[in-house]
């Protein structure tokens, strides 16, 4: 039921070198070290590049693409350099085009490149962090940014730290569950829209929309904001996703499981995550059974798969052969309670 | 499946009532209605979704109908769009 169609992957070709120091400088104590022009420079690969053989003259294989870490080594090295040699490596790197330079370690840049910088209309950064911090925080930055987001309608829920995601028709009660089960203290991260980026290679974080944030719409009031109803508690701004929940109308010729021996999964931006239909019939309590699968994904993640326990003991049994069905304690002693 | 770009065309763009508006014209079809704005997709039955969008004057989104009643959905939406929300 969940429609990923391309229109729903959103995924930046680039980001403008203005974006990325408006996002960093105060995260990762980046300083431009002269005024510049060239902001407008455009960052494509989410890689970083520590030009050592290039400034040393080897060029070849080059990734000129990528943002430029000039760490202790490199400064070193122009150091020992006279002023026109020195020159000469920085013209040669600064010629090809780069997005951008950052030095690390609070090194200073030398004159001939201030000069450099400007007359090629190139940023150069300065971070007081340490080469290594500084290429785990940008490198770490850039993954996000380059990651492909989907954005799927459904509530997103952390039940006893499990993300949930509710989808479904419009109208079949998504909203009213996720309302629920913040009233019994679980959090919720989106209602609605929710927008799931892939970290790494098989996690999705799920957060909600700047405008919407924990505002939600419960057919018949109209809008309430859960986060100044239920207070801080109430809410997170993203969570992992781990379990997807179906919500439909019961229907009678589809086949639920019944024994949970066969995890269906659903595939998300090539990630799997577990995925459970979950009809909807009069009397039933779609919260409660919301936090038995949290309770279960939390049993089953902790190496106790109810399931396989049940199904080992059958086969244990049928291997003895023969005996009653008996009760589970052979004598109740004088208890007539 | 019908597909249809429109454009914004009122002063104050798809603001809250004509959000609602569209809501409440896409729940009486059974087709879906999705809408793209920017790379995000949602539920056009959704108040919050179309909200969202945050679609100002001039813009131009993306209007998907599937279902069985879609060519009545399609028109009867397209044309509210084409007539400003009733606000020119």
């Amino acid at each position: 039921m969940i429609n990923i169609t391309e229109k729903n992957i959103i995924k930046k070709k680039s980001i403008s070198v203005e974006f990325f120091y408006k996002q960093t400088k105060d995260r990762f104590k980046i300083k431009l070290a002269c005024e510049n022009d060239g902001l407008d420079r455009l960052i494509y690969d989410q890689n970083l590049h520590r030009p050592g053989l290039a400034l040393a003259g080897f060029v070849d294989l080059f990734t000129a693409n990528r943002v430029q870490v000039f760490g202790n080594t490199e400064m070193r090295y122009l150091d020992q350099l006279k002023s026109d040699d020195r020159k000469l490596a920085l013209e040669r790197l600064f010629n090809f085009k780069i997005p951008c330079v950052i030095l690390t370690d609070a090194n200073k840049p030398f004159e001939e490149m201030i000069h450099l910088a400007k007359k090629h209309k190139l940023p150069v950064f300065v971070s007081e962090y340490s080469t290594t911090k500084l290429s785990y925080l940008v490198s770490d930055f850039l993954d996000d940014q380059f990651a492909p987001r989907v954005s799927i309608h459904g509530s997103l829920v952390d039940v006893y730290g499990v993300g949930m995601l509710f989808v479904g028709k419009s109208g079949i009660g998504k909203s009213e569950v996720a309302l629920d089960l913040v009233e019994r203290g679980h959090r919720l991260v989106a209602d609605d829209v929710v927008i799931l980026t892939k970290k790494g290679e098989g996690i999705l974080i799920g957060a909600g929309t700047e405008l919407a944030q924990h505002f939600m719409e419960v057919r018949g009031i109209g809008f309430i904001d859960v986060r100044s109803m239920f207070g801080i508690r109430a809410i997170r701004f993203q969570k992992r996703l781990e379990v997807i929940i179906e919500l439909e109308v019961w229907d009678k010729d589809n086949e639920y499981t019944r024994t949970g021996l066969d995890d269906s999964l659903f595939s998300l931006l090539d990630v799997e995550i577990p995925y459970i239909k979950l009809p909807i019939v009069p009397g039933k309590n779609i919260t409660v059974i919301a936090e038995v699968i949290a309770l279960n994904y939390l049993l089953k993640h902790y190496g106790y798969d109810a399931a396989k326990i049940l199904q080992e003991r059958l086969a244990q049994r049928l291997k003895k052969k023969g005996g009653e069905i008996g009760r589970v304690i052979d004598y109740f002693e004088h208890d007539f309670e | 499946m019908i597909e249809k770009e429109v454009k914004i065309i009122n002063d104050a763009g798809l603001h809250t009532r004509p959000a609602a508006t569209i809501v409440k014209l896409a729940a009486k079809f059974k087709s879906d209605l999705q809408i793209t704005k920017d790379g995000i997709t949602i539920n056009g039955k959704s108040i919050i979704g179309v909200m969202t969008l945050a679609a100002e004057k001039g813009s131009s989104i993306h209007l998907t109908f599937e279902g069985e009643d879609e060519e009545e959905a399609s028109e009867t939406i397209i044309d509210y769009f084409n007539r400003g929300f009733d606000e020119l």
